[in-house]
């Protein structure tokens, strides 16, 4: 398939792989980030980290969307899904992410009317189709998957589809970034930027993080030749002292961003004051709610949410994978008590997730031995 | 995903990915035409 094929050529893996080699220092250790779930699953998928050299560290970042939703919304969603008449909907992932007392798979098996869907358009097709009840879309992700919801919202509107409302948990990159670059507790050389929130952002937006921080960032795509060649960028970057935002990903993401759904988010969107990040706690002006314009179409203020906050399990350590600070297999639950078919973790849950992405692909333990 | 027939009335296509699934897509945001292939997330086209 165009733009697949020509990207998982394992010729041309070997030989950018080589370059890298020829790019490092010697005895200077590099610490990456990719921020992005969906490249931290690529990472595992192709196993990109075992053609690195041991001085590259790839660390992953808070982009995976499912992993990001703290407790507490999962509690407010169930209660919610639990309301008379409710037809609850939500993304498969989000089903089994666990809250205080449970999932959304359990509320469904308790008897709660919680339904699966694989865009917010599925759950406007619902609304139509059962006018006498009320239709909740739980929207979570990033500036990627907002378009999609707000898109809905304007249809909903035009269509004068009045039993349909979303309860809104979209996120942004950009804060927490900021978070992490602050945190003492993390050195980081680099990032591999999210491919498809630029494509709706732009690179505009990561500009603060070599003005800033002198950091380098490349914003990459998500198949092994890219993630390899944004590291490769990386890496000569540091080589020669510069800090810069470059695009590895210009066959889809243009400089300025998806200007049409810039201009839907914000008809449809305004930045919250602050919102909680599983693990990460509240960051200023990280989450999106319904603007004044749509506020009649939002869940949150046509029903009565509890607005439960819960702290992580003690034994889950998502906090500190999100963050970088540990990889998942140094989590003390680890694939033990927390695995992809019993999740204590977030993480563990998306395939986005970094620990279901170690989990799967076997990466029980990783010690890599140095260059 | 490719896009094999457009309703422009809808600002929908119905597109099909490297699997052969087919899926209605919102199209609103891109300059969709038919056989192009575009970048779908949650239903979208955001490229």
């Amino acid at each position: 398939m165009r733009f697949v094929d020509e990207f998982r050529d394992p010729e041309l893996g070997r030989a950018v792989a080589g370059e890298i080699l020829a790019a490092v220092e010697p005895g200077r250790h590099y610490k990456l980030m990719e921020v992005c779930g969906g490249h931290t699953h690529s990472i595992y998928k192709y196993a990109i980290d075992d053609v690195l050299p041991a001085n590259v560290e790839l660390v992953h970042g808070p982009g995976c969307p499912v992993c990001v939703i703290p407790m507490g919304r999962v509690d407010d969603g169930i209660a919610l899904a639990h309301e008379p008449g409710v037809i609850f909907t939500c993304f498969g992932d989000m089903m089994r992410v666990p809250g205080s007392n449970g999932t959304l798979l359990d509320a469904k098996a308790a008897g709660a009317d919680v339904r699966m869907v694989y865009s917010p358009l599925d759950a406007l097709r619902l609304a139509k189709a059962n006018p006498d009840r009320q239709v909740v879309f739980f929207a979570i992700g990033f500036e990627t998957t907002a378009p999609s919801t707000a898109l809905t919202l304007v249809r909903a509107r035009a269509e004068g589809i009045e039993n349909f409302s979303v309860m809104c948990n979209h996120v942004t990159i950009v804060p927490p970034l900021r978070a992490l670059l602050e945190s003492p507790d993390l050195r980081l050389d680099g990032f591999i930027g999210p491919g498809h929130v630029a494509t709706v952002v732009g690179a505009r937006p990561f500009e603060f993080i070599p003005a800033h921080y002198a950091r380098p960032l490349v914003i990459a795509g998500f198949e092994p030749l890219d993630v390899l060649q944004a590291i490769l960028m990386i890496l000569r970057q540091l080589g020669d002292g510069r800090a810069e935002v470059e695009n590895q990903y210009a066959r889809v993401v243009p400089y300025e961003g998806n200007l049409r759904a810039l201009e839907v988010l914000s008809q449809v969107f305004e930045l919250r004051p602050h919102f909680e990040w599983r693990g990460l706690g509240f960051i200023s002006q990280s989450a999106l709610r319904l603007s004044d314009a749509y506020a009649d179409l939002d869940a949150e203020q046509r029903f009565s949410v509890p607005g439960v906050r819960v702290a992580d399990p003690k034994a889950c350590q998502c906090g500190e994978v999100l963050k970088g600070v540990i990889k998942p297999w140094e989590c003390k639950v680890f694939g033990s008590a927390c695995t992809p078919d019993h999740a204590i973790g977030t993480c563990m849950v998306s395939p986005e997730g970094a620990c279901a992405a170690y989990y799967n692909y076997g990466r029980l333990m990783r010690e890599r031995e140095a260059v | 995903m490719r896009v094999l027939r457009i309703d422009e009335a809808r600002a929908l296509a119905l597109c099909e990915d490297e699997g052969g699934n087919r899926s209605s897509v919102e199209i609103a945001l891109v300059d969709a035409r038919v056989g192009a292939t575009v970048l779908v997330h949650a239903g979208t086209a955001i490229a």
